[in-house]
């Protein structure tokens, strides 16, 4: 029994050196991951700075409609035939990496920039006018009052998309590129050795989503350190 | 005339249908402390928001530093509101930010004052209103009247032509409202330039050199202290002034109890008469 263990982990990682499917799918996991994560948030903010300022203040009519247009796609739609579209229609001739995190970094940017949103909207409205009665212009008392605030209290809900996103990524073995779920496909269809390969991905997965969570629960206590609890509005 | 800081002239305001502000007129002069009493919703507020274009106003001018800030572009309104400060009735402090960097941010930001020399402007005036010790505090940390105190350096700290005060004490529990009103007084004595919303009529009485009382989205009454609470009114401000005061409830009440305990017995239907007393005296 365990000698039988110890035979199907050597044929599934160490012999024909297959354990680099595995090494090599996380590097582009975490790639792409990352990347989008970032891209996202990117998106996320200034989609969340046009839409809040027309709800709040009236601003940014054209540009406010091209948000909801793209909020209304981007949700509407699979995460999967988003990848193939991109890769298949769009952007053909690029690097697979590359258009993955295009992929992923314009679906999360739609989600987080809602998350986003809805923290700009909690922030009482005496902050901007506090900010601008001080004499700081629109775009500065969003960036210094604002936002640190509604990221603050939204971080719980943003690290939840990041980890979502991080796992989504496990579907870009349908344009072909090899992540650490597609790795251990592969490793499934060379050995045909099933338990292996997959529980061992999924132990990694689940490991990367720990420590993410741990990352993010440091941020959090330190965010919480510097200044007070969540915003009263008599503050 | 070039000591008028503010001259506003026929001044409007309409949200939606409904027009707040009727036409209003009056300069604000260097050095005076104007006092805006009346009852709610007769736009005492919208008026103070509307001198530093919080609130846009829909007709009429304000001329400050010589041009009509009310059709001026972003930037010189970004201007106008640095030179203006204003203190809010629920404070406003950026919760996220220290006292210091609350009052800091600003002068950083908006003059380009390097952060040491911010700093130490602002630990001089944390002082003045006996606050140095919490420069390091954040403002969750602070009672109402400190927040409200800390509020004030905060638009101190940008060295403004005029302070405006929208309802600074009415978010205070009672004990609290001495502590801000005497910042106030301080600051009108060294010669601030104040426009105050209150519902304070002792400060009014004692501090201010000119009152408003505004009443339908107009000025209905314009004078001095004296000309306000030491004559009689008729009408309106009359009313005003009896209920936030209470004199003409007072005197009623004396009267009636002078009747009901001059025979020395107190009949059921004169206790009766003292618990609607006691009710009317709660609303």
């Amino acid at each position: 029994m365990f000698q039988s263990l110890i035979d199907d982990f050597q044929l599934c990682f160490v012999k024909a050196d297959r354990w680099r499917y595995l090494l090599k799918g996380l590097g582009v996991t975490l790639e792409v991951a990352i990347a989008a994560i970032l891209l996202g948030l990117i998106i996320g903010f200034v989609v969340a700075i046009v839409r809040s300022s027309h709800d709040k203040y009236g601003k940014f009519g054209f540009l406010n409609a091209i948000a909801k247009v793209y909020l209304t796609i981007i949700r509407g739609t699979p995460m999967v035939v988003q990848l193939l579209i991109c890769y298949f229609i769009i952007l053909k001739s690029l690097d697979k990496v590359f258009v993955a995190i295009l992929a992923f970094g314009i679906n999360s940017g739609a989600y987080q920039a809602e998350i986003m949103r809805a923290g700009i909207m909690s922030i009482d409205p005496g902050q901007m006018e506090a900010g601008r009665a001080l004499g700081l212009s629109y775009w500065r008392t969003m960036l210094k009052v604002i936002l640190p605030q509604a990221i603050r209290n939204v971080l719980p809900a943003l690290g939840n998309e990041f980890i979502v996103l991080m796992k989504d990524t496990s579907i870009v073995g349908y344009i072909a590129l090899i992540d650490l779920a597609k790795g251990g496909d592969i490793i499934r269809s060379q050995t045909y050795s099933v338990y292996t390969p997959y529980l061992t991905v999924a132990a990694i997965y689940l490991v990367l989503v720990m420590t993410m969570t741990w990352l993010l629960g440091i941020l959090e206590r330190h965010l919480r350190n510097t200044g007070a609890n969540p915003v009263h509005n008599d503050s | 005339m070039s000591d008028i800081l503010l001259k506003i002239e026929n001044l409007k305001k309409s949200f939606g249908k409904l027009e707040v502000l009727k036409g209003l007129t009056t300069d604000i002069r260097k050095g005076e402390v104007v006092v805006m009493i009346g009852p709610s919703g007769g736009g005492k507020s919208t008026f103070l928001r509307c001198m530093n274009l919080l609130e846009q106003p829909t007709e009429g001018s304000i001329v400050f530093e010589g041009i009509d800030i009310v059709k001026a572009d972003e930037t010189t309104k970004n201007h106008v509101r640095s030179e203006m400060g204003m203190v809010f009735q629920h404070f406003n402090l950026f919760p996220h930010l220290t006292i210091l960097d609350n009052i800091t941010l600003a002068p950083r930001l908006v003059r380009g004052i390097a952060k040491p020399e911010a700093e130490k402007e602002a630990m001089e005036l944390l002082t003045r209103v006996g606050l140095a010790d919490k420069a390091k505090a954040y403002p969750q940390q602070l009672s109402g009247g400190q927040k409200q105190r800390v509020a004030i350096v905060r638009s101190l700290a940008m060295h403004p032509q005029v302070m405006l005060f929208d309802e600074p004490t009415s978010a205070l529990d009672p004990e609290m409202v001495g502590e801000v009103l005497d910042v106030m007084k301080d600051l009108a004595k060294n010669g601030m330039t104040m426009v105050v919303v209150t519902h304070e009529m002792r400060f009014a009485r004692d501090v201010a050199t000119r009152v408003l009382f505004l009443e339908g989205g107009r000025i209905a009454v314009e004078g001095t202290p004296a000309e306000i609470f030491d004559a009689k009114h008729e009408g309106r401000l009359g009313e005003f002034l009896g209920k936030v005061t209470g004199v003409g409830f007072r005197e009623k009440v004396r009267d009636e109890l002078r009747d009901i305990l001059a025979d020395n017995v107190v009949t059921p239907e004169e206790i009766d008469c003292i618990r609607e007393m006691l009710k009317e005296s709660r609303k």
